[in-house]
C-alpha cells in the first residue's frame, strides 16, 4: 500500500472547521451509552483549550433516529433544526458543534436542500414562526465533534501522557477507525478527508503515536440500520453486518477500534458481546473482545484522565487490555464504584492516587 | 508565396494533417511541448483489433516529419494569438513567434486520472492498474507478474473508469475503452497460460469493424468472462490481492470476488493543453471541456473561429484510423479555407 | 386523485433521489440490505422509474421497501447521482400516509417505532431514554446495561450527568415549555398527523388480525409485531 496516495487524497478534503465559539447539540445515544464522553467534550474544549462552547438546555432531539426510521416527517425535522438555528440566534453562536454523526447528516442534509430548494427554507420559516414564533439563521459552520477534535489534535498531543504504543514492545498500537455513514458519505465535502480514505480520526490515531488498520470492509456500514436495529425481529440484520467487519479485521488483529458515531461505538462494542456468547467467538486477544472506544475517550486516555471517569466501565467489551497494553495507570478495583465522583484534576502517575 | 500554418500540437493527428498540408503546398509549422513526437501512440504495445504492432504507426509518423516544408519545434507552447489582417500572429513560450494564415489545434487527449475514482484506491493500493499501466508492462515483455511477484491467476478488468460518470463530471462514452479491455484480455489470456480474466461493464460498445468478433474470440477461444455490473469499490486484502464488490446485474446479486490484479480502463479526457490552447484561441468548448465542433455533422473540423481548425482527439475520444481520417479531412478544410481568401 | 407517481415527484428528495437509473448496479454492490435480504436497490429504483401505478402500490404494500438501512452507501458511489435510500424514505411516507404500510410484515413494525421512539419524542425530548431502554427488551446491551439501568443514578451521576435534573448536562430534564414547543412543531409540521395514521391503520389492522383487544389495547398486536 502507498500510503502517500491516501494524503493525496486527504489534500482534496480539506474542510472549514471553526475556531471557538460553539452551539453544543447533544446526542441521545451518546447521552445514554457514553455520557461520559460528552462530559469529556465539554471538559477537554473548557479546561484544556479554553474554548467557548455552550451547553444550551434549551435543546432537544434533533429526531434523526425517528426521521430515519421514517415516522418522523422531513418537514418536523427540518423545523426542529431550524428551532436549534434559532436558538444559536438568539444566544448569539453561529458555529454548530454536533455531538451525534446521524445529527451532523441531518444538519448537513436539510442546509443543503435549503441551498437546492429556497422554497424550502422559506415552508420552514413559515412552519417554524407558526409554532414557535421564532426566526432563525443559518449557521456559519457546521462541524462534528470529532472533527473539532481532530482540529485540536496538536494541541492535545502537546498535553499528552501516554502514546498509542505497545508499552512492552514499543511498537505503534493497531488501530481501526471506523467512521459513521453518515458523516461522509452523502457530502464527501463535509468529511474530513471525505468519504473513501476519511482522514477525521486517522489524523488523531498517527498525531497521538498509533498506526491505522486498513481492512476490506473497513467502508462498510456496521449496521445500525435505525429500524433493522429498532425492532427486535431486525437485529439479525444489524448482528450480520457487524459480524462482517470483525471477520474482515481480524487477521490484522487490532489493539482497539475508535468510532466517531454514537451508534457505531455501540453495536461495535455490544455485537460483539452477543457473538461472544452465542457463537464462542472473540476477535481479541485471549478470550477478549477488541476494546471500543469513542475519540474523546482516546483523547481523554492520552491525555492521562482516568478511565473510570471517562466511562469506560460502561462498555461491554473490556477495555484492560488496551490500558494495559499502552501502560496507562488505573485503579482496576474502581471501575464499578459508583460512589466516586469524576476527579477535577488529571490522574497522572501512581504516586499522585490518594 | 506559400501559405502558411501552424499545428498545435505534434502528435498524431497534427503530423497527419501537416504532412499532408505539405504534400498539398502549404508550410506548416509544429509546436510541440513534449520534446517528442507522436503523443500517445509511443505508449502503446498492439493495437485492436488486430494486434498490429504499433511500432508500425510510430515509424509511419517518424516517416511523415521529413519535408522540408514542415518545421517542428519540440518543447514549445502557444502563449497569445494575435489577429492581423488575413491571418493570425502568435507567440509562444520560447523565442520563436508565427506569423501564419491559419492555425490547426491537434493538442490531443489526456489519459483520465484514475486516482480521481477514489474508490478504487489507485496510487494507493498496489495491484490495481489502468490499462495504460498495463501497455507499459506488455512493452517491457517478460513473464507477467503482479505488483507482489506473482503470476496472477485471476484479473479483473473494469471498464468505464472515469467515463459515463457524473460523480468525474465526464458524462461521456470513452468510445475505444471497451475494445482495449477485450485486446488486453486476451493479451494477458496469452500471455499467462491458465489465468481467469473477468470483464466488469455496463454495456460493451464494439462499435468498429471486427470488434464485436473480437468479443466473441475472447469468450470462445480465450474463456473470458463478462458480468454486466459496474465495479464499485475495491479494497486490499492482507495478502495484497484486492476484493471487488459489484453487482451481478444479470442476475440481481450483489457480487464480491478477490483477484490479483485490477485493470482500471480509462477513458479519455480533454487535457490541460487542448484547455490553454483553446481559451488561448477563444474557441468555444463543450459541456465535456472539448473543443466544439461548428458542426457536428458536416465540418467537425472546424472550430467557432474562422481560419482556427481542429484535427484529432481534442473534439473527442477517436481511435487511430478515425484520428487519421479526421486529420486528413482537417487538412482538406484548411485548403478550402486558404484557397477562398 | 394523484398518482402514486405524481405524490411522489411532490417531495423534493424523490427529485434529487432518483434521475433516471442506467443500471449500472454500483448500489447494489455495496448495499449491506442487498446482502443480507433479499433486496436489490437497483430493480428498486427501476420499478420507481416505470412509473406504473398498479406495481408502485404493490410496492408500497410490501417488504421489499422495508429493507434499507438508510447508510447512504448508495449516495456515495452512483455515477447518475441518484439516491435509492432517499427514494426509499419517500416511498415509505407515502405508504405510511396511505395505509399501505400495515400489509407487510416489516411495514406493520412501523408501530412499534413510533411507540418506542416517536413517543418517547415527546414525552422526553430525546429519541431514548435510559427509562425506556428495558434490559429485558435489550439482552444484546449485555450485563454491564443491566448494571446501569439498576443504578441509574448512581451510573449517570458517576459520568457528570444530569439525569432528569433541569439546568445543563447530559440526560438533563427538557422542560415542559420546551416539550410543549416540540409538540407545536410536530402539529404544524404534520409530525402528530403522521403518529395518528400510524396508530389509526395499525389498530384497524390488528382488529383484522385478532391482536387487538375489545378496549382497544395494542399489546397483542404489539407483541406480535415485534417479533416478526
Amino acid at each position: 500500500m502507498k500510503i502517500d496516495g491516501k494524503r493525496n487524497v486527504w489534500h482534496n478534503y480539506q474542510k472549514e472547521i471553526a475556531d471557538d465559539h460553539f452551539y453544543y447539540v447533544r446526542s441521545c445515544i451518546r447521552q445514554n451509552f457514553f455520557p461520559g464522553s460528552e462530559y469529556f467534550f465539554l471538559r477537554v474544549m473548557k479546561e484544556e483549550l479554553g474554548k467557548d462552547v455552550f451547553d444550551d438546555p434549551k435543546h432537544t432531539t434533533c429526531t434523526g433516529i425517528g426521521y430515519h426510521s421514517d415516522v418522523v416527517p422531513f418537514e418536523t425535522i427540518q423545523t426542529v433544526v431550524a428551532r436549534h438555528f434559532a436558538l444559536m440566534k438568539e444566544s448569539g453562536y453561529k458555529n454548530l458543534a454536533v455531538s451525534c454523526v446521524t445529527s451532523f447528516g441531518i444538519y448537513s442534509e436539510i442546509v443543503e436542500t435549503w441551498k437546492e430548494f429556497p422554497e424550502e427554507l422559506e415552508k420552514i420559516r413559515n412552519l417554524l414562526r407558526k409554532a414557535t414564533g421564532k426566526e432563525f439563521d443559518v449557521p456559519e459552520n457546521i462541524a462534528h465533534t470529532s472533527d473539532i477534535i481532530y482540529k485540536f489534535k496538536g494541541e492535545i498531543a502537546e498535553k499528552q501522557q501516554y502514546q498509542l504504543v505497545n508499552k512492552i514492545t514499543g511498537k505503534p498500537l493497531q488501530i481501526v477507525e471506523h467512521i459513521g455513514c453518515h458523516y461522509a458519505k452523502m457530502f464527501p465535502t463535509k468529511g474530513v478527508g471525505g468519504a473513501e480514505f476519511p482522514q477525521v480520526l486517522a489524523g488523531m490515531i498517527e498525531e497521538w503515536g498509533g498506526e491505522v488498520i486498513d481492512y476490506p470492509e473497513r467502508r462498510h456500514c456496521c449496521g445500525f440500520g435505525f429500524r433493522q436495529y429498532l425492532v427486535q425481529a431486525n437485529r439479525g440484520y444489524s448482528l450480520a453486518n457487524s459480524k462482517k467487519k470483525f471477520e474482515s479485521m481480524a487477521p490484522y488483529q487490532p489493539d482497539a477500534i475508535i468510532c466517531n458515531c454514537p451508534g457505531c461505538t455501540m453495536f461495535m462494542d455490544k455485537w460483539q458481546y452477543v457473538l461472544a456468547e452465542t457463537e464462542g467467538k472473540y476477535y481479541g486477544a485471549g478470550k477478549h473482545g477488541i476494546p471500543v472506544l469513542t475519540y474523546e475517550e482516546l483523547a481523554g486516555l492520552v491525555m492521562g484522565y482516568d478511565p473510570w471517569d471517562l466511562g469506560l466501565q460502561m462498555h461491554q467489551v473490556d477495555s484492560e487490555p488496551l490500558l494495559d497494553a499502552i501502560g496507562i495507570d488505573y485503579d482496576k478495583n474502581a471501575k464499578y464504584d459508583l460512589s466516586k465522583k469524576i476527579s477535577p484534576k488529571k490522574v497522572l502517575i501512581k504516586s499522585e492516587l490518594d | 508565396m506559400k501559405k502558411t500554418i501552424l499545428t498545435v500540437g505534434g502528435g498524431l493527428a497534427g503530423i497527419e494533417a501537416s504532412k499532408t498540408l505539405a504534400d498539398m503546398g502549404y508550410s506548416v509549422s509544429i509546436i510541440e511541448k513534449e520534446n517528442d513526437l507522436g503523443g500517445k501512440v509511443n505508449q502503446w504495445h498492439q493495437l485492436f483489433p488486430d494486434f498490429r504492432e504499433s511500432s508500425d504507426v510510430q515509424d509511419y509518423i517518424k516517416q511523415s516529419t521529413g519535408s522540408k516544408d514542415i518545421m517542428v519545434f519540440p518543447g514549445t507552447e502557444i502563449a497569445s494569438i494575435e489577429k492581423k489582417d488575413n491571418g493570425f500572429y502568435v507567440k509562444s513560450n520560447k523565442a520563436v513567434a508565427f506569423d501564419i494564415d491559419a492555425i490547426l489545434l491537434a493538442t490531443g487527449f489526456e489519459i483520465f486520472a484514475a486516482e480521481r475514482k477514489e474508490e478504487f484506491g489507485y496510487g494507493i493500493y498496489d495491484n490495481v492498474i489502468t490499462s495504460v499501466d498495463l501497455e507499459q508492462k506488455f512493452r517491457k515483455g517478460g513473464q507477467f507478474y503482479n505488483a507482489g511477484g506473482k503470476v496472477p491467476k485471476r484479473i479483473a478488468f473494469i471498464h468505464c473508469v472515469g467515463s459515463r460518470d457524473a460523480k468525474t463530471g465526464n458524462h461521456y462514452c470513452s468510445k475505444v475503452c471497451c475494445i482495449t479491455g477485450i485486446k488486453q484480455a486476451i493479451e494477458l489470456a496469452k500471455l499467462i497460460p491458465g489465468v481467469e480474466i473477468f470483464c466488469f461493464y455496463m454495456d460493451l460498445r464494439m462499435y468498429g469493424l471486427e470488434y464485436e468478433e473480437l468479443y466473441k474470440t475472447a469468450q470462445e477461444k480465450y474463456g473470458i468472462q463478462f458480468i454486466r455490473g459496474r465495479l464499485s469499490e475495491a479494497s486490499e486484502n492482507i495478502d495484497n490481492s484486492i476484493l471487488i464488490k459489484c453487482e451481478d446485474t444479470l442476475s440481481g446479486r450483489p457480487l464480491k470476488m478477490n483477484v490479483d490484479l485490477v485493470v482500471l480502463l480509462v477513458g479519455m479526457e480533454a487535457g490541460e493543453g487542448t484547455q490553454n490552447a483553446g481559451t488561448i484561441c477563444n474557441v468555444e468548448f463543450g459541456s465535456q471541456r472539448f473543443i466544439s465542433c461548428r458542426d457536428a455533422h458536416l465540418r467537425r473540423n472546424l472550430t467557432t473561429r474562422d481560419g482556427i481548425f481542429t484535427a484529432g482527439t481534442c473534439t473527442g475520444p477517436m481511435s487511430i484510423p478515425e484520428t487519421l481520417e479526421n486529420a486528413r479531412s482537417a487538412a482538406l478544410e484548411i485548403h478550402k479555407y486558404l484557397s477562398e481568401k | 386523485m394523484k398518482s402514486i407517481y405524481e405524490q411522489l415527484s411532490e417531495d423534493v428528495r424523490f427529485m434529487e433521489g432518483i434521475k433516471a437509473c442506467m443500471n449500472c448496479g454500483v448500489c447494489t454492490a455495496i448495499c449491506p440490505a442487498a446482502e443480507f435480504y433479499d433486496y436489490d436497490p437497483r430493480m428498486l429504483v427501476n420499478m420507481v422509474q416505470e412509473k406504473d401505478e398498479e406495481s408502485l402500490i404493490e410496492l408500497l404494500k410490501s417488504d421489499m421497501i422495508w429493507y434499507c438501512g438508510q447508510c447512504m452507501s448508495c449516495k456515495t458511489r452512483c455515477p447518475r447521482n441518484n439516491c435509492p435510500g432517499q427514494v426509499i424514505s419517500v416511498l415509505r411516507k407515502i405508504s405510511q400516509e396511505l395505509g399501505y404500510f400495515t400489509e407487510s410484515t416489516k411495514g406493520r413494525q412501523q408501530l412499534a417505532i413510533k411507540r418506542n421512539i416517536g413517543d418517547t419524542i415527546l414525552k422526553y425530548g430525546y429519541c431514548v431514554h435510559p427509562k425506556i431502554l428495558k434490559p429485558e427488551r435489550h439482552p444484546e446491551q449485555g450485563p454491564v446495561w443491566s448494571w446501569v439501568y439498576e443504578n441509574m443514578e448512581a451510573a449517570y451521576t458517576r459520568f457528570g450527568s444530569n439525569l432528569d435534573k433541569e439546568g445543563a448536562g447530559t440526560l438533563r430534564k427538557i422542560t415542559d415549555d420546551i416539550l410543549g414547543e416540540l409538540k407545536s412543531i410536530f402539529d404544524e409540521t404534520g409530525g402528530t398527523e403522521l403518529f395518528e395514521l400510524i396508530e389509526k391503520h395499525s389498530l384497524k389492522k390488528a382488529k383484522e388480525m385478532g391482536l387487538a383487544s375489545e378496549d382497544g389495547n395494542l399489546d397483542a398486536y404489539m407483541d406480535h409485531i415485534q417479533t416478526h
